[in-house]
């Protein structure tokens, strides 16, 4: 076979594939074409609202100034200066366990709790027997 | 006062002037989204053999053009729209390995074993049942073949054939030179050749 026929050859391979495909395109069910508008839909509204993207990063850039803030106000405050990063980390690590929140809502009574054992050891042990 | 009005009119008009750049911007868009969306959806469904993902790679691709490309001259679309396809799909055929590698680690076979091209054939539109069938099983044994070809030269195939693309804009959908297209797709057409057989219609 010479190179012509080949190509020649490779056309109408390339032809009878493309009717296959086309056949397939057009048999594509009513809920893919609905989907696939529903997606273009989407795409389009990126369009118009394409000036709002920079409202995405709105709360990361939130989160980022308040860490900043606290750096500043933790580096230049001698009173945190104090604490040890030690104790800075365990502090952050009971503030976000889940219930931190519960503690938060019994304040009143781990105060008292606080309270009354400072008051045992400034005292000495409460005699409660008789 | 009347240059404060006469600036303010200006500023109206200019205003005027985008939107309704935007809206044309976005008609054009939509009437090349519509014109290429179901051949992509094919396109990304035959690399990929599932429909699902191939749905949510092509509305990707749409939102990625329209967010980043929608200013750029038209007839610059196709190529950038089929770039983006393209690299979705890589991605997701790296996503899959991963995981295919993830699953036989924990002892779990491919779970994508269930593909059943039967269901997956597209719907018939106004064929006898023997056309119908004949239809299915050549576009299911092209689906077959090409899913066996390496990468680059399945992308190739599909864009030079089944978009349509010519070289220039082939190489540019894929990110490579003219030469390499040729080549790839030289290579392509005579290995489904091979497989399929000289009386594939």
């Amino acid at each position: 076979m010479n190179e012509r026929d080949d190509i020649a050859d490779n056309d109408v391979f390339a032809t009878r594939a493309k009717v296959r495909f086309d056949e397939s395109v057009d048999g594509l069910d009513g809920d893919t074409r609905s989907r696939l508008n529903r997606g273009r839909q989407k795409a389009l509204a990126e369009v118009t609202t394409g000036g709002l993207r920079w409202m995405q990063w709105a709360p990361a850039g939130g989160l980022a100034a308040a860490a900043v803030v606290a750096v500043v106000i933790f580096t230049g405050n001698p009173q945190f200066a104090e604490l040890a990063a030690p104790e800075v980390a365990t502090d952050m690590e009971i503030l976000l366990t889940e219930d931190s929140l519960e503690m938060i809502e019994n304040l009143e009574f781990y105060s008292w709790i606080d309270f009354d054992a400072e008051a045992i050891d400034n005292d000495g042990p409460v005699n409660n027997v008789g | 006062m009347s240059a404060y009005a006469g600036s303010f009119a200006v500023s109206c008009v200019a205003e005027d002037r985008k939107g309704v750049d935007t809206l044309q911007r976005e008609a054009r868009l939509n009437r090349f989204f519509a014109g290429v969306e179901k051949r992509a959806l094919r396109i990304a469904e035959i690399s990929i053999r599932n429909r699902d993902d191939a749905l949510d790679l092509v509305q990707d691709a749409m939102i990625k053009l329209a967010r980043n490309y929608a200013g750029r001259p038209d007839e610059e679309w196709t190529p950038l729209f089929y770039r983006i396809l393209q690299n979705r799909i890589r991605d997701w055929h790296r996503r899959q390995a991963v995981r295919n590698r993830v699953m036989v680690f924990f002892g779990r076979g491919n779970e994508d074993d269930d593909y059943d091209p039967v269901a997956a054939a597209p719907d018939p539109a106004g064929r006898t049942p023997d056309e119908e069938l004949q239809t299915a099983e050549a576009m299911q044994g092209l689906e077959n073949a090409i899913s066996e070809l390496p990468g680059r030269q399945r992308e190739a195939f599909m864009l030079r054939t089944f978009e349509g693309l010519d070289v220039a804009g082939t190489a540019k959908a894929m990110g490579c030179s003219e030469g390499s297209v040729k080549t790839h797709y030289s290579r392509a057409i005579h290995s489904l050749r091979d497989t399929l057989g000289e009386h594939w219609q």
